[in-house]
């Protein structure tokens, strides 16, 4: 047990001091390295419904482009009128001061992550009660209507998009603006996880699992389900929401449908990543996201103009030979090591109960 | 140490050699090369124009390297383009600005397709101090953030329509018309939209219906079927290439009569050539016709870039392609006059640009947009079963008269 345990904090305080170096070792992929921990951010929450609950959700990119809007618009309405900047698109130009910039920055995070994870609530209260294929459809119209609806929303930029405030002009080093995004979001990343470590570990994990693998039966043992599904969701809209606010910031520009409710691509991404790792498990969505990065980070520009082609190529290889995804297949093929820990006190117990 | 933390431990540290291996492999100037970036739509929804900016530039390109090239402190430097696909989306637009400007060492840009895209890599190229000449980003708003590096060949989206506006009011006989209107959710057409209030609002018209169409933009038979019923005396319509086709083929087949109809993007979905004698008589924005009579020393005049154009790539060049040429002729200018790399003294040379090129004068406002050069109008005319594009406004190089109103189509034969 303690050997294990060990293990894992060479391996925890190395990764640590990897993604604290990485800017540092490769400055020129500071954009690519946040959009990684945001990625692994969405595929892990994703993961909470899709692997370990069963519910196969298109609707997490709500609270991504929720957080996102609402980011932009705290930092920018907490200072000035927001409908004159989204309205003139800066005509009359207003200028954040770096402090302004900063705190507008952290409340407009706070509401971007609160606000989502409310409305998970709300929602989740009233769809959560659909099963598998009606629940992935119901949800899939969630993210297009979102778009539609931020697409006419005038105070927000509606089709005209939002942009948002540029980084403080006083901070004169170039590098900044891509540190600050990446620590924030790599911060973000290790919360993510720790939190998700936390679940792994506890009875919720238990009980999402359950529900995946049969609700009825789950219900007839005395579980409230329905509680357990709507907080699963609210913990996944809660760092999604988080995850859009840093993706906000980071591009500058809100689209309503092609960058913020962007259910085509993050949405599909990040259901993707997950299974490309092996979804229902903890390292799964992080390797896959990292992998589906490289790859696409990588290869896309070698085959200009394709890659979408390359893409479905990548799916169709997945779905054929890694049905159960990369830690699916490890799994089977090195089950001692990678293979469900079955507590030996508890397997010893069970054996003398016999 | 086991096995395993050996292999992940190679692992890393092969990709942080291969990466940073990577990093700045090209510079800005390599060798006898000036390298451009640029993020072109080569797939997703602007895939279309995005081909023709990128043949614009290209066709340039080559143009420029074979006549010469371009002559920086008494050597001659050929142009060279980078390119990535920004599959038509914003987020990924703005990350391959960082990409190109961050891991391709790139100092000078060349804009990417449409108003959107170009919002998004702005920010980014004026947070490095890059250079950037677009062609196809004509949205009012990109002009009046105060960007300092940021330089468009092409006259502001507002701009597109309202001349067309005026028409309608001088054929009704200076009295104000009644207007319906349909227009895309993004960022371009919203700005068309904001020019026709303008001109509205100048003229005493009446907006009788103003809608807004979807992105994925495959049906308004809405929008025609209140047309219908409400006889606006005008319709407008802007929604890049495929609200271009979709308003023709739903007008044609609701026989929606009106008495004028005005639209962007007409050469871009090749309309004349797509929909044949259902498209004739609409009226349509442009930055650009090969009729005018600009010329340069490198394209002559714009029917020979249209005919060189025509050979290289097998098609009529639509305006997309055009302004995207000019924007290397701009580039190549402003390099030699600044006879220097470095990046403030190029953006100080483009900041006071003054030549023609076969696309037009260019002279670059405050803004960065280009104050030199009219937008110009025509109307699609056709003569048996072949259709054209006739230039109608303004005076100066109307090659045909405008026709108005518009035959019912019970009167169309």
């Amino acid at each position: 047990m303690d050997k294990v345990k060990q293990k894992d904090l060479i391996l925890y305080s190395g990764l640590i001091i990897l993604g604290l170096a990485a800017p540092f070792l490769f400055p020129g992929f500071k954009v690519q390295l946040t959009i990684l921990c945001v990625l692994i951010v969405l595929a892990m929450t994703w993961n909470l419904q899709g692997g370990e609950m069963g519910y196969n959700t298109f609707g997490n990119i709500l609270f991504y482009g929720l957080g996102m809007y609402l980011t932009a618009s705290v930092q920018v309405g907490m200072f000035f009128p927001l409908a004159e900047w989204t309205e003139s698109g800066g005509e009359k130009t207003f200028v954040h001061t770096t402090s302004q910039y900063f705190q507008g920055m952290g409340v407009g995070l706070l509401v971007a992550a609160l606000v989502p994870t409310i409305i998970a609530g709300a929602i989740g209260y009233a769809i959560l009660g659909l099963r598998g294929h009606y629940f992935a459809i119901c949800t899939l119209g969630l993210g297009i209507a979102a778009g539609e609806i931020a697409g006419g929303i005038e105070i927000i930029g509606a089709g005209q998009g939002f942009t948002t405030p540029p980084f403080p002009k006083d901070i004169v080093d170039p590098g900044a603006r891509g540190d600050f995004f990446y620590f924030l979001s790599f911060v973000l990343l290790i919360g993510t996880f720790v939190f998700i470590k936390w679940i792994y570990g506890s009875r919720f994990k238990l009980i999402l699992n359950a529900i995946r693998d049969n609700e009825d039966k789950a219900e007839a043992m005395g579980i409230q389900t329905m509680k357990y599904k709507i907080v699963g969701w609210m913990v996944s809209a809660f760092f999604a929401g988080l995850a859009g606010g840093i993706m906000g910031g980071l591009i500058g520009y809100i689209d309503s449908t092609d960058v913020a409710f962007d259910g085509r691509e993050m949405g599909v991404f990040m259901v993707l990543m997950a299974i490309l790792g092996g979804k229902g498990t903890l390292w799964g969505p992080v390797i896959g996201a990292a992998l589906f990065h490289f790859l696409k980070e990588g290869f896309w520009t070698l085959i200009l103009g394709w890659q979408y082609v390359a893409l479905g190529v990548l799916i169709v290889v997945i779905v054929i030979y890694f049905p159960e995804g990369l830690m699916g297949w490890l799994r089977e093929k090195y089950p001692e090591r990678f293979g469900e820990v079955i507590d030996e006190k508890d397997r010893k117990a069970q054996v003398e109960l016999k | 140490m086991n096995k395993l933390t050996k292999l992940f431990i190679t692992f890393i540290s092969a990709i942080t050699l291969m990466l940073s291996s990577m990093s700045s492999s090209f510079a800005k100037v390599d060798g006898e090369y000036i390298v451009l970036g640029a993020a072109i739509s080569l797939t997703g929804k602007y895939s279309s124009n995005g081909v023709h900016t990128q043949n614009g530039y290209n066709l340039a390109v080559d143009r420029i390297n074979k006549m010469g090239g371009v002559e920086v402190q008494g050597k001659k430097y050929k142009f060279e383009i980078i390119y990535y696909d920004d599959e038509s989306n914003p987020k990924r637009a703005a990350q391959l600005a960082e990409r190109l400007i961050n891991q391709d060492g790139v100092k000078y840009m060349l804009g990417p397709y449409s108003s959107g895209l170009t919002k998004a890599i702005a920010p980014v190229t004026e947070k490095y101090k890059i250079p950037m000449v677009e062609a196809n980003g004509a949205s009012r708003s990109l002009f009046t953030k105060g960007y300092k590096y940021l330089f468009a060949v092409l006259s502001p989206a507002n701009q597109y329509l309202e001349v067309a506006i005026d028409l309608a009011v001088e054929k009704n006989g200076g009295k104000p018309v009644r207007i319906a209107q349909a227009f895309e959710q993004d960022a371009f057409s919203q700005d068309v939209r904001l020019g026709i209030l303008d001109a509205a609002k100048r003229t005493g018209s009446e907006i009788i219906i103003d809608d807004k169409l979807p992105k994925e933009l495959n049906d308004m038979a809405a929008t025609l079927a209140k047309v219908k019923a409400t006889k606006p005396d005008v319709l407008v319509v802007s929604g890049h290439t495929k609200g271009a086709l979709t308003a023709i083929r739903q007008i044609a087949e609701m026989k929606v009569d009106v008495p004028m109809l005005a639209m962007t993007h007409c050469d871009a979905a090749k309309l004349s050539k797509q929909h044949g004698k259902k498209s004739e008589y609409a009226l349509c924005a442009s930055q650009w016709h090969k009729n005018l009579s600009y010329k340069d020393k490198f394209f002559g005049t714009g029917k020979k870039y249209d005919k060189d154009f025509k050979k290289e790539f097998g098609y009529a060049p639509p305006y997309q392609s055009a302004e995207s040429s000019a924007a290397l002729l701009v580039f190549k200018d402003a390099f030699e006059r600044a006879n220097s790399f470095d990046g403030d003294k190029v953006r100080d040379a483009l900041k006071t640009t003054e030549m023609q090129t076969f696309y037009g004068n260019i002279k670059f406002g405050p803004g960065g947009q280009n104050t030199a050069k009219p937008m110009i109008l025509f109307q699609v005319r056709c003569k048996g079963d072949t259709c054209e594009n006739k230039v109608v406004a303004p005076t100066k190089w109307a090659s045909d008269k405008f026709y108005h109103p518009i035959p019912k189509w019970s009167e169309r034969s």
